[in-house]
């Protein structure tokens, strides 16, 4: 399959007029209507993604210990849902305030002061809208890596809304993709890319997550070698009081001298280091992991070396 | 007798992408770099890039272009050839 046919391939599940639809819906239903009927959309959704509802109660089985009934797996999409009603609320021109939680200085530093760096974060929570958030802000860019579906009419819209301070570099075009890089990385602006999934990752790693050695992308800590700047890894979550609250770990940055070797052998802790953060939060909270998709392939004994 | 231009280029792609098991010597002209022949991916094709950037002060700016360019070390030389003045060539 070429780069082209996987592009038209891809889409996001439900109709081509979804979005609109229910951006529509958000102007004129009141909240408490709204909410059970995009409920009753969920479940109707959830219905028809066998494959989805099976990788979710995998996935939950993992989390809880036990088998997951059926209202946690809707539980678990619903919560997707929600966080995709979000981001709509927000290309809508909502403002969700931000907190730091302790550990997030380096990230919360880089907010105030900008600067070249690769942005990493995970499909959890509201951390896909990290990018979008921060080129609400007036003083960043970013460049945010995705795959690009037949049918991302969010992303079309808040590229919009951000008037050019948000650009797609779009990850299933390998071959443009590593252009795209290197011009972004020649200005002074983020580049932000998801570390979770281990497709379209040219180098992947094992780290233990979950009860398990499992591989994850390792691509941001090459990039960050070659373009020699620094990573700084995050996600976001929603409180109940409609904020967000941001969890990131120390910055990675590279030293003076250091060897290549010494600079990815401190950057796999430090990938450990995030890993191990996330997995609190979700033993905190299992329905902000928004993966569907088979959870990260636990590591075999003959693993590539990473150069 | 070896092309000079090849002949860094192999230094190069061997320095630049940690080729530990590979020598120099041992990449023919034509052998396909991505995919198959060295079996590069697109980190390394990135590395490269760059790295041959610096190095001839040139600009590879299009897929198109790095494909034609990174076909193998030959194609490599001749790409070089036109967008480097000759005085900055390895004689």
């Amino acid at each position: 399959m070429t780069a082209e046919t996987e592009h038209s391939a891809a889409r996001n599940p439900g109709p081509d007029w979804g979005y609109a639809f229910l951006r529509l819906a958000d102007k004129v239903l009141p909240e408490w209507l709204y909410r059970p009927l995009r409920g009753l959309g969920t479940a109707i959704a959830m219905a028809g993604m066998r494959e989805q509802r099976r990788h979710s109660r995998d996935y939950l089985r993992l989390m809880l210990g036990r088998e997951p009934g059926v209202r946690e797996v809707f539980r678990h999409f619903f919560a997707f849902e929600e966080s995709l009603m979000l981001k709509l609320r927000i290309a809508n021109g909502r403002h969700i305030p931000c907190e730091y939680t302790e550990g997030a200085q380096d990230f919360r530093r880089w907010m105030e002061g900008g600067g070249p760096v690769f942005l990493g974060t995970m499909h959890v929570g509201v951390s896909d809208m990290l990018g979008f958030q921060i080129g609400g802000r007036g003083e960043h860019s970013v460049y945010l890596v995705r795959q690009q579906v037949g049918n991302s009419h969010d992303t079309e819209r808040l590229e919009r809304r951000f008037g050019g301070r948000v650009k797609f570099i779009w990850v299933n075009r390998p071959q443009d993709m590593i252009f795209a890089l290197k011009d972004a990385a020649a200005t002074p602006h983020a580049i932000a890319m998801q570390c979770d999934r281990v497709e379209h990752s040219a180098r992947v790693e094992a780290f233990q997550f979950l009860g398990a050695r499992r591989l994850f992308p390792f691509t941001i800590y090459h990039l960050a070698l070659i373009f020699r700047r620094p990573v700084l890894l995050s996600v976001g979550v929603t409180k109940a009081c409609g904020t967000s609250e941001l969890h990131a770990a120390p910055v990675f940055e590279l030293r003076e001298g250091e060897r290549r070797e010494e600079a990815l052998a401190r950057a796999r802790v430090h990938f450990q280091g995030f890993l191990t953060q996330v997995e609190v939060l979700l033993r905190r909270d299992p329905y902000v992991w928004y993966n569907f998709t088979a959870l990260n392939p636990v590591a075999g004994q003959d693993m590539p070396s990473s150069r | 007798m070896a092309d000079p231009l090849c002949t860094r280029l192999k230094h190069i792609i061997v320095q630049t992408l940690r080729l530990e098991d590979i020598t120099p010597e041992q990449i023919k002209d034509d052998e396909p770099l991505i995919g198959s022949g060295l079996a590069l991916d697109s980190i390394d094709a990135l590395e490269l890039v760059v790295q041959l950037e610096k190095e001839f002060g040139i600009k590879i700016s299009s897929s198109e272009e790095s494909k034609q360019a990174l076909a193998s070390v030959s194609s490599l030389a001749a790409f070089i050839r036109t967008r480097v003045e000759p005085s900055r060539l390895p004689s």
